[in-house]
């Protein structure tokens, strides 16, 4: 056993936080494999521009609302979105809907409001939801100035299905069902080698660190939002229940409750590397100090306005 | 490449079907519960089946690309075309045998937990790391189901004042195993309760009312105090409180004193009986269980409170 004070590390204990991740979040990475596997056999590429409109900006703000009616957990949302991808989605509208989908889901919606009954659960829903979305678009927004080929993981879109063809339009149902079902498997494999090692960062920190030493930053605003949001990587848990967590953290300011609301669902550690199954190392990294930089900044000024308590 | 192609789609299946037929296993022998909240049991499960079909589909896939090359030379020019319609995409990315087999042990490495089967609970270590609760408000859970819980526990006790189930609810707090126990016992012996009960009396006078004086039984881990422990006579007994899974799990304790040495290794099983008291003590009400007797014990089946 490794020991300091804020680090103790059992290998049982790392195991079983790591199996407890795996089991909950498969079925939900798996049902984003076979949505997945349903877009490539069943969604014609043309759709997808048929579908977006033709003002990028305003593309990049209805797939920051896509989640709204077409919602999918963070375990889930990367191989949706390498589909999408590659069926010819703007690579812009798709880093905006990974990052917004899992905030503006209206599961997450309920979830945060029941969490904070009585501790303002409009207020803390409606800026949980608005900046979700905000920092979605924006980080949207500046990924449309870059070429997609310098965010992608290489090979993601120009190796696989570049070319439009129909699978469709040959055999059966059945075949139909199994191409599904092998595109679903290409998938889930993929994006499942980074979940893995995502889930062992997690279980790392969420077992061997010491939470408490946190507990002292709690008067600090500053320090609270980031210790906060640091601790929303380190637990990696599900958007739709991480409000209930938040909710018992009282001794902590309103303003770094919402920071780990919105920094959790799109940059924790499992997620950094499930990103990797998607986008380059080099965005990734970039993706993550934006991200903390603007969700924190925000939330600080909210604690200095006391807009959020 | 072909070769690498053809591996990878048997590997793709085979793991499939490992993945599928554990999970299925775990289900099948009520392990899901050391590691998932209820809830989220049948999603698991679920996937476990949805595994297995996905290896069947990937088999009969791979029987028909290995009938396909084993067709005569005349036939290859249709084969090429087949591997295109149906192959391509579904057979990975290439990249060569070594990353392969890379991310074969990598995603092997869970299953090999499994098999060893040695992580099925919490050591002392990680308890320590989250530190163990004592106040209810600190729990997470739904405020809704909180309040509901706390009206039937407050009826339970039958003079619960509307003013303590308001105070409760307010800081957030939820005692969902709350309900599952009843103050009180037909049978005449010791009141059966959950550590949670204790933490939830605290916050309420007429519950612990219930409770002062009477002789109550429950069961707990046992964790050694290390602080606020002079006379050295007193432990914690402790569940842990999940809301999605183990990962998230948080100790929830109560203080038993116990003059006698307890028989058992840390994070072991204890049934405790003993009369119930919330002194206050550092300038805030606790609940301290003075045991009568404190005995080894099975675990419970659900090793959770939810």
């Amino acid at each position: 056993m490794l020991a300091s004070a804020w680090f103790t590390f059992s290998f049982a204990d790392f195991q079983y936080a790591f199996l407890s991740i795996l089991l909950e979040g498969l079925p939900f990475l798996l049902g984003g494999a076979i949505l997945s596997g349903v877009l490539e056999e069943f969604l014609p590429q043309s759709m997808m521009t048929r579908l977006l409109p033709k003002n990028p900006r305003t593309a990049i703000l209805v797939s920051g609302l896509l989640g709204v009616v077409f919602p999918v957990c963070e375990c889930g949302i990367v191989p949706v979105v390498r589909r999408l991808l590659r069926k010819g989605l703007p690579v812009s509208c798709g880093v905006t809907y990974m990052l917004a989908a899992p905030i503006v889901n209206p599961l997450v919606i309920l979830s945060t409001l029941a969490a904070f009954r009585g501790q303002g659960a409009w207020e803390m829903t409606i800026l949980r939801f608005a900046l979700g979305l905000s920092v979605a678009v924006l980080v949207g927004w500046v990924v449309s100035f870059f070429a997609p080929f310098s965010i992608l993981r290489p090979g993601l879109i120009s190796t696989e299905h570049d070319h439009d063809h129909d699978h469709g339009g040959s055999g059966g149902m059945l075949d139909r069902l199994q191409n599904v079902a092998l595109v679903a498997t290409r998938d889930f494999l993929d994006v499942a080698v980074y979940f893995v090692i995502g889930a062992a960062a997690a279980s790392l920190f969420s077992t061997a660190v010491n939470q408490e030493v946190i507990l002292p930053l709690a008067a600090n605003p500053p320090l609270a939002i980031v210790s906060l949001m640091g601790l929303a990587s380190v637990l990696s848990v599900c958007s739709t229940t991480d409000a209930f967590i938040a909710a018992t953290l009282t001794t902590f300011p309103m303003a770094a409750k919402l920071a780990f609301l919105v920094f959790g669902p799109m940059l924790d550690f499992k997620l950094l590397f499930l990103y990797g199954a998607a986008f380059s190392k080099r965005f990734i990294l970039l993706l993550a100090v934006g991200l903390f930089a603007v969700i924190a900044l925000v939330c600080w000024r909210l604690s200095i306005l006391n807009l959020a308590w | 490449m072909k070769n690498s192609l053809s591996i990878q789609g048997l590997r793709d299946s085979l793991m499939l079907l490992l993945w599928g037929g554990f999970i299925l296993w775990l289900s099948f022998f009520g392990q899901l519960i050391n590691y998932l909240h209820p809830s989220l049991q049948p999603y698991t499960a679920a996937s476990g089946a949805v595994f297995l079909l996905l290896a069947i589909f990937g088999f009969r896939s791979w029987f028909s690309t290995i009938r396909a090359q084993a067709i005569s030379q005349d036939h290859n020019e249709h084969r090429d075309h087949h591997e295109c319609e149906h192959g391509h995409d579904h057979h990975g990315e290439g990249g060569g045998l070594a990353p392969l087999f890379f991310k074969t042990v990598l995603l092997l490495l869970p299953l090999a937990i499994i098999i060893s089967g040695k992580a099925t609970a919490y050591s002392i270590t990680t308890v320590q790391n989250r530190g163990v609760v004592d106040n209810i408000s600190k729990l997470p859970s739904a405020q809704s189901t909180a309040a509901s819980s706390v009206s039937s526990a407050a009826q339970n006790a039958s003079s619960t004042p509307s003013t303590d189930v308001s105070s409760v609810a307010t800081n957030g707090s939820s005692v969902v195993a709350v309900s599952t126990s009843s103050p009180s016992n037909a049978s005449g012996g010791p009141m059966p309760l959950q550590v949670i009960d204790m933490l939830y009396a605290v916050q309420m006078p007429s519950y612990r009312s219930e409770f002062e004086g009477k002789d109550v039984e429950l069961i707990g881990q046992f964790v050694p105090m290390t602080t606020g422990n002079p006379k050295g006579d007193r432990f914690q007994a402790i569940r842990m409180f999940i809301t999605c899974c183990a990962a998230d799990a948080k100790p929830v304790g109560v203080t038993v004193q116990y003059p006698k040495p307890v028989n058992t290794s840390e994070m072991g099983w204890v049934k405790v009986t003993g009369k119930p008291t919330f002194p206050m003590e550092g300038g805030r009400r606790t609940a301290v269980i003075e045991a009568t007797k404190v005995e080894e014990c099975p675990a419970p089946k659900e090793p959770f409170v939810y």
